[in-house]
């Protein structure tokens, strides 16, 4: 009789979704994520709205450092060049928001051509500075070019309306976010399968192999830097509509490290790490702050008068702490929980 | 004429600045292999250190360089010893990481400790003007350039003649080899974060000296990135000459271009000589085995 799961075709083994329990979960997750806006109160749906929001950006970040090993210091640079392409569009020359989104991926794809074909040659750290410099680079020449931009002023952005449909409230809202979410999984899930993910994975283990068994470098490499630029771009406008306002202060620089440390905290190279990392750190300064809070009334204020500090302290000490010790990632622990689940009392 | 000859003295000597912090990363980089992402933080630590001490001790000279170069110091093995030594044998791009979320906790650690307003390092000197030529010169940028070229001298003549010099080039070319020798590598790198540590402290302090201090000085380490990739990551003198030509670009960029052109010319600039150079000027190229 056999016992635990066996793959026995490579289609298997690929499947987005193996076994009846994890449709089953699936679908009460989703069914879950589209009762919340009726459930939640505003405090706690704003959150949601910001995890949905932070979940495309990490999964657009995934693409390339995660699945292609290509490190990125500077993917804010295209979170605010999609805000930006979505804000001219549809505030500036009144287009249809559908258009806004489609300019706030195609936008930061052709900048992330820009940045990806230097970077062909360069590897590792080197490769992680030039992004660095592109993303102070866009931020001077969104301040420069005034005529398009407002500068320094930035550009109001109103909540959308798609095929009729008023996206103004928040309940609204956040299916929107649930919707281009859930789609940028699947998509990335399916790269992932695909020649095309099997191909990225294969230049992060070892480029010069990859190359030898005859994947195009440079090809691949761009198609990464595109693909992660549209979904980051993406999710920029949506986080430019959240706030309803893009200037070049909305997005600082702090954003890239942190989506950095989503990728990690979750898990690098893993779809579900990503969502993972990404409900741990949005939700990490608010568990503080209770915890705190909890304590005592006097270190409450502390935590109000230093807040900003001490959620940039927690992020680093995170970090850290699991590069330390579970360099895996939240994946790698779930994965552990679940064999020993499965196996007890036997170790494997 | 004046005024290019200005712009060009005052970007040697913020190019000094960048190009002590560079030899910072450079220094690290050369013997661990890793990227500091820290040194910015550490820089303004130190800075800091110096300025409380300037207000709360005595306003010396020696006793605030005393009191800089021990906090320094001491920094650099501490942030060695607990952050950096457990990481050893880990990959390079997690331990860079572990320097990118150290980065993080140190630069709110000094927004928490110390306050966000500007403060001005005041040792009774390095603030006069002195006139060479008709063209006035801060007391406090000439020595700063004076600085970087004798610490650029002691530096090459410390990797060329000294044992421990020679120690940390073996590290460097290849650990292994280097144990074998008898040379212990932990040693070796908390020498190195110490001695990256002093390095970038001494710019910071200068930096405080003729500018202000202010939370937004943890940016230094990110101008300094340009310099240590154009001298090459690996090349500690490089580093320090590339301080000084990012330096001079960024001031004549800001002096004839416009303000903004002056934040982004070092970043421009790498990008243009890394797709020439991808190892940087002075850089070893590194052949790789598959």
């Amino acid at each position: 009789m056999r016992t635990g799961d066996y793959k026995q075709s490579y289609g298997e083994l690929v499947a987005l979704i193996d076994s009846p329990p994890v449709w089953l979960w699936s679908a009460v997750l989703l069914l879950g994520l589209i009762a919340a806006p009726y459930l939640l109160n505003s405090y706690a749906l704003s959150f949601l709205m910001i995890i949905l929001i932070t979940v495309t950006g990490a999964l657009g970040l995934n693409i390339l450092t995660g699945y292609t090993g290509l490190i990125s210091l500077g993917h804010v640079g295209f979170l605010v060049t999609g805000a930006y392409a979505y804000a001219v569009l549809v505030s500036k020359y009144q287009m249809p928001p559908l258009v806004g989104f489609l300019g706030a991926g195609v936008v930061p794809a052709l900048a992330s051509l820009i940045v990806g074909a230097p970077s062909l040659r360069l590897k590792g750290l080197y490769l992680a500075i030039t992004t660095l410099a592109f993303s102070f680079i866009i931020n001077t020449v969104i301040l420069e070019m005034r005529w398009l931009t407002n500068g320094a002023r930035g550009i109001q952005v109103q909540r959308p309306e798609i095929f009729g449909i008023s996206f103004d409230g928040d309940a609204a809202f956040t299916y929107l976010c649930l919707a281009i979410a859930a789609l940028t999984l699947l998509a990335t899930l399916n790269i992932r399968r695909s020649r095309v993910g099997r191909a990225f994975v294969a230049i992060r283990d070892n480029d010069t192999a990859a190359r030898v068994m005859g994947i195009n470098l440079h090809a691949y490499k761009l198609f990464a830097f595109v693909t992660s630029a549209f979904i980051t771009g993406i999710a920029g406008a949506l986080y430019g509509i959240y706030l309803s306002f893009v200037s070049v202060e909305g997005f600082p620089f702090l954003l890239s490290i942190e989506a950095l440390a989503i990728l990690i905290v979750g898990g690098l190279g893993s779809a579900l790490g990503a969502v993972l990392g990404t409900i741990l750190i949005v939700l990490l300064p608010e568990a503080t702050r209770l915890v705190f809070s909890l304590f005592s009334a006097q270190m409450d204020a502390t935590f109000t008068t230093g807040a900003q500090e001490l959620k940039s302290m927690l992020y680093g000490l995170v970090i850290i702490l699991f590069l330390r010790f579970q360099p895996r990632g939240l994946v790698g622990a779930w994965h552990d929980i679940k064999r020993a689940w499965v196996h007890w009392p036997l170790r494997y | 004429m004046q005024y290019l000859i200005q712009l060009l003295i005052s970007g040697l000597a913020i190019g000094a600045i960048y190009g002590l912090i560079a030899m910072g990363f450079a220094v690290i980089y050369k013997s661990t292999g890793l990227v500091n992402f820290a040194q910015g933080e550490m820089t303004m630590i130190t800075a800091y250190i110096a300025w409380t001490i300037s207000t709360t001790v005595s306003g010396n000279v020696f006793v605030v360089a005393i009191g800089a170069i021990l906090a320094a110091v001491v920094l650099g093995l501490v942030i060695e010893r607990l952050v950096m030594r457990p990481m050893l044998g880990e990959p390079v791009f997690a331990t860079v990481m572990v320097t990118i979320g150290l980065a993080v906790i140190l630069r709110s650690a000094i927004n928490f400790i110390w306050d966000a307003y500007p403060h001005g390092l005041d040792i009774g000197m390095g603030r006069s003007v002195v006139h060479l030529g008709g063209i006035g010169v801060r007391t406090g940028q000439l020595a700063v350039i004076a600085t970087l070229l004798l610490l650029l001298a002691a530096i090459w003549a410390f990797f060329r003649y000294s044992k421990v010099g020679v120690a940390m080039r073996a590290v460097a070319a290849d650990d292994r080899t280097a144990l074998l020798m008898g040379i212990s590598a932990t040693k070796v790198h908390a020498l190195a974060w110490a001695a990256s540590s002093l390095i970038a402290g001494i710019g910071g302090v200068f930096f405080a000296l003729s500018y202000d201090l202010s939370p937004a000085m943890f940016q230094l380490g990110l101008k300094a990135f340009p310099a240590t990739i154009l001298g090459g990551l690996d090349a500690v003198l490089g580093s320090g000459l590339g301080g000084l030509l990012i330096g001079i670009t960024e001031n004549l960029a800001g002096g004839y271009l416009g303000s903004g052109m002056k934040e982004v010319a070092g970043f421009a600039m790498i990008i243009v000589v890394l797709m020439v150079r991808p190892f940087g000027i002075f850089g070893e190229r590194d052949i790789e085995r598959v």
